[in-house]
C-alpha cells in the first residue's frame, strides 16, 4: 500500500517559484491498479519522484506498507518496483545482464535472480531478445527490458511512469495484461498517464490531477456520480477544468 | 553481495566492452608514451654527437686579418666559411648558430703583443639547439689562446705553469642516471597525467553519460546507497586507469629492452623493481584523479560540458614538473605533503636510484590519499543533490 500525505514540491525557475506539486493526498491499495491521470504538467512525474524518494518531498509524508520514505528511504526503494520516466538500459550489457545488475543491486541471491528472470522474460514475451545486447533494442523491447529489472526482486508495490508512452498496439496490450497479473497477485500497482482512456480501461481506482493538486478521487463510477456525467472523458474535461494537455 | 562491488564489477565490464576506450587507454596510450620518450632521446642523442664530432663549417668575418688563427682552426675540423652580409642578423634569424669576427686590428695588435680581438656572435636564447655548438668553438679559441700563450712564455724563457696559478680540476659525481635529460623531466609529467586523467572517459561516462542515457534515475530507485554507488564508479575508473598504467610501464620496459642500446640514452632504462615503485608512488594519484573526475562528471550538466574541464586538469600535474624545471631546488619534507609535486619527487628519485625513507612514503601517500578522501566526500554530496537525476 502506498500512501501519500500532503505531499508539496516547489521548483525554482531564475526569480519565479513554480508550485509543481501543490498538496497531493491519495491512497494506492494493495490488489487494486490505482491510475494518476492530469494532463501534461500536471504534476504526475514529480509526485511519483516523492514516492519513490528521489526527491524529497518539501512538506508532507510518504508511507510506503507503513514506512516512512523520508525515515528509511532504502528500505522503501526495496519495496518499491520502479519504472521511472527515464528508463535508459545499459546498450553495451544484455537484456538479462542489465536485470541481474537491478537484481544484485536489490541484494537478491543469484540464483532466486536467474529464476525470476525467466519468469519475467515469459511474461513479458521477451525471451527472443534476453541474451542479446541492448544496441538497437526497439523502445518496446527497452521498456520491457526496464519493466523487468524493476521487478526482478519481486516487490510488492508497483510504480510505473507512464509506462505506455511510445509503444506499439501489441506492446501496449501485453503491458497491460501484464499489470492485470500484478493485481491478480494481491499487489499494489500505481501508474501515471495522461491517456484517459488507459486509465479507464485499466484502473479500479482513479486519481485526477491538475496544476498539482488532487481535483477527484475514486472509481470510474464514483467519478462519473460526482459530475453528474455519464460519459468519463466529459467527466474528466469537467474536473481538470480544460481540455488542455489530455488528448496530446 | 555489496552494492559497491555490484556496481564495480558492472562499471567495469561495460568499459571493457567499448572497443574504442580499450584500444585508447590499453593500446595506443601505453604505446605511446614510450615511442615518444624513446623517440626523444634517440633524436637527442644522435644530434649530440653530431655537434660534437662532425664537421663545424664556421663563418669567419675578417679570416683575412688572421690567416694563422684560420688554419689552427681548420686543422681542429672547422671548416671556415665566408661570412653573410650581416652576422648579426643571420644569427638572430637561425640562419647561423654562430659567426665569428676577426677585429680589424688583430694582426697589429698581434704583432705588437697586446689582446687581439675576436668576436663570437651568438643568441644565448637558444640554449639547446646551439649550445653546444657555441661551447665547442668557444672551447677551441680558449684552446689556441692557451697555446700561443705557453709559447709566448717559453719564448722569453718563462715555464708557463707560472701563468697558472690555480689547476681546477673537475670531478662529476652524477650518476650516469641522474644526468639531465628533457626525456627524463618528460616521464614524471607524462606518468602523472596518465594516472591522473587515464580513466577520464570510464569516469564521464559512468556519471555524465549516465545521465545523458536516462539510466541514472533507474539506478537511484535501487536500495543502493549513494555513497557506495560512486565508490563503486570512482573505483572502477580506478582498476582501469592502473590496468592502462602497467600496460604502458610494461611497453615501456619492453621498449628499451628491444631497442639498440647506442641509439637511446640508457639513463631512461628502469629496472623492474623501480617499475614497481614507480607504481605505488603514483597509485594515490590514480584515486584523486578517479575521485576528482567522478565529482566532475556529478558536477558537470552534460558530457560535453564534463569534458571541457579537461584542459584545466591536464594542466593540473604540469605545475609541478615547470616548477622543477624553473627551480630544481632540495627536496623538502613540505614538498612532498603536495600531490603531484611530490610523486615527481618521488619519481625523480626512483629514476636516479636515490633512497626514499619510510617517512617519506608516509607524507607523500598520506595526504595525497587524504585529498582523495575530501573528493570522495564531495562527489558524495554532489550525488545527493536532486538535480542530478530529476533534471527532466
Amino acid at each position: 500500500m502506498i500512501e501519500a500525505e500532503d505531499l508539496r514540491k516547489s521548483f525554482r525557475s531564475g526569480r519565479r517559484e513554480i508550485r509543481a506539486v501543490d498538496g497531493v493526498s491519495f491512497c494506492a491499495h494493495d490488489g487494486q491498479i490505482t491510475g494518476l491521470l492530469g494532463p501534461n504538467g500536471a504534476g504526475k512525474t514529480t509526485t511519483l519522484r516523492m514516492l519513490y524518494t528521489l526527491m524529497r518531498p518539501d512538506a508532507g509524508r510518504v508511507l510506503v506498507d507503513g514506512i516512512d520514505a523520508a525515515k528509511d528511504p532504502s528500505r522503501v526503494r526495496y519495496l518499491l518496483g520502479v519504472l521511472p520516466d527515464a528508463r535508459g538500459v545499459y546498450k553495451r550489457l544484455t537484456a538479462r545482464e542489465n536485470i541481474e545488475y537491478f537484481g544484485r543491486l536489490q541484494g537478491v541471491a543469484p540464483a532466486l535472480i536467474s529464476e525470476r528472470i525467466e519468469r519475467l522474460a515469459g511474461a513479458l514475451d521477451m525471451r527472443d531478445f534476453l541474451d542479446r545486447r541492448a544496441e538497437g533494442f526497439s523502445q518496446g523491447q527497452r521498456t520491457k527490458t526496464a519493466v523487468a529489472r524493476a521487478l526482478v526482486h519481486d516487490p510488492h508495490n508497483v510504480l510505473l511512469d507512464e509506462p505506455t508512452n511510445g509503444l506499439d498496439v501489441m506492446t501496449t496490450r501485453s503491458l497491460r495484461r501484464f499489470l492485470h497479473g500484478l493485481k491478480a497477485d494481491g499487489r499494489c500497482v500505481l501508474f501515471s498517464s495522461h491517456l484517459m482512456p488507459e486509465v479507464a480501461q485499466l484502473c479500479d481506482r482513479i486519481v485526477v490531477i491538475a496544476h498539482g493538486r488532487v481535483v477527484a478521487d475514486g472509481t470510474p463510477d464514483e467519478i462519473r456520480e460526482l459530475t453528474g456525467l455519464p460519459d468519463l472523458e466529459d467527466a474528466f474535461v469537467k474536473v481538470i477544468g480544460s481540455e488542455e494537455g489530455l488528448f496530446a | 553481495m555489496s552494492a559497491w562491488w555490484t556496481v564495480f564489477r558492472k562499471e567495469l565490464l561495460d568499459a571493457l566492452r567499448d572497443r574504442r576506450m580499450v584500444l585508447v587507454s590499453f593500446v595506443i596510450m601505453p604505446l605511446a608514451v614510450p615511442l615518444v620518450l624513446a623517440g626523444m632521446s634517440a633524436l637527442g642523442a644522435r644530434k649530440q654527437v653530431e655537434k660534437l664530432e662532425a664537421t663545424l663549417e664556421l663563418p669567419v668575418a675578417g679570416a683575412e686579418h688572421a690567416p694563422n688563427l684560420c688554419a689552427w682552426l681548420a686543422s681542429h675540423n672547422l671548416r671556415i666559411i665566408r661570412p653573410p652580409a650581416d652576422p648579426d642578423a643571420a644569427v638572430r634569424e637561425q640562419e647561423r648558430e654562430v659567426i665569428l669576427r676577426i677585429d680589424k686590428s688583430f694582426a697589429e695588435d698581434w704583432r705588437a703583443g697586446q689582446p687581439a680581438r675576436v668576436e663570437l656572435i651568438f643568441d644565448s636564447s637558444r640554449p639547446i639547439q646551439s649550445g653546444t655548438t657555441i661551447n665547442r668553438v668557444r672551447g677551441l679559441l680558449e684552446g689556441y689562446d692557451r697555446e700561443v700563450g705557453s709559447l709566448r712564455l717559453l719564448a722569453r724563457g718563462i715555464h708557463p705553469a707560472v701563468s697558472n696559478p690555480l689547476q681546477i680540476a673537475s670531478r662529476d659525481v652524477a650518476t650516469p642516471e641522474s644526468r639531465f635529460d628533457l626525456a627524463q623531466q618528460l616521464l614524471p609529467y607524462l606518468l602523472l597525467l596518465l594516472a591522473f586523467i587515464g580513466g577520464m572517459q570510464l569516469a564521464i561516462d559512468a556519471t555524465a553519460g549516465e545521465r545523458e542515457r536516462h539510466s541514472l534515475e533507474p539506478l537511484l530507485t535501487t536500495p543502493a546507497s549513494r555513497e557506495a554507488i560512486i565508490s563503486g564508479k570512482i573505483l572502477a575508473t580506478a582498476a582501469f586507469t592502473l590496468i592502462s598504467l602497467a600496460a604502458t610501464l610494461l611497453a615501456y620496459r619492453i621498449a628499451f629492452a628491444i631497442l639498440p642500446g647506442e641509439r637511446l640514452d640508457m639513463s631512461l632504462d628502469v629496472p623492474v623493481a623501480a617499475l614497481a615503485k614507480l607504481f605505488v608512488v603514483i597509485l594515490p594519484i590514480v584515486m584523486l584523479g578517479a575521485t576528482l573526475l567522478t565529482a566532475l562528471a556529478a558536477f558537470a550538466r552534460s558530457h560535453r560540458e564534463a569534458q571541457g574541464y579537461l584542459p584545466l586538469l591536464i594542466f593540473l600535474p604540469m605545475i609541478p614538473t615547470l616548477f622543477l624545471m624553473v627551480a630544481p631546488v632540495r627536496t623538502q619534507l613540505w614538498m612532498l605533503a603536495v600531490p603531484f609535486l611530490s610523486q615527481n619527487q618521488l619519481i625523480l628519485r626512483i629514476l636516479r636510484s636515490e633512497p626514499i625513507s619510510a617517512q617519506d612514503w608516509a607524507v607523500s601517500m598520506g595526504c595525497s590519499l587524504l585529498l582523495a578522501g575530501v573528493a570522495w566526500f564531495v562527489a558524495a554530496r554532489l550525488y545527493h543533490r536532486e538535480e542530478l537525476a530529476a533534471s527532466s
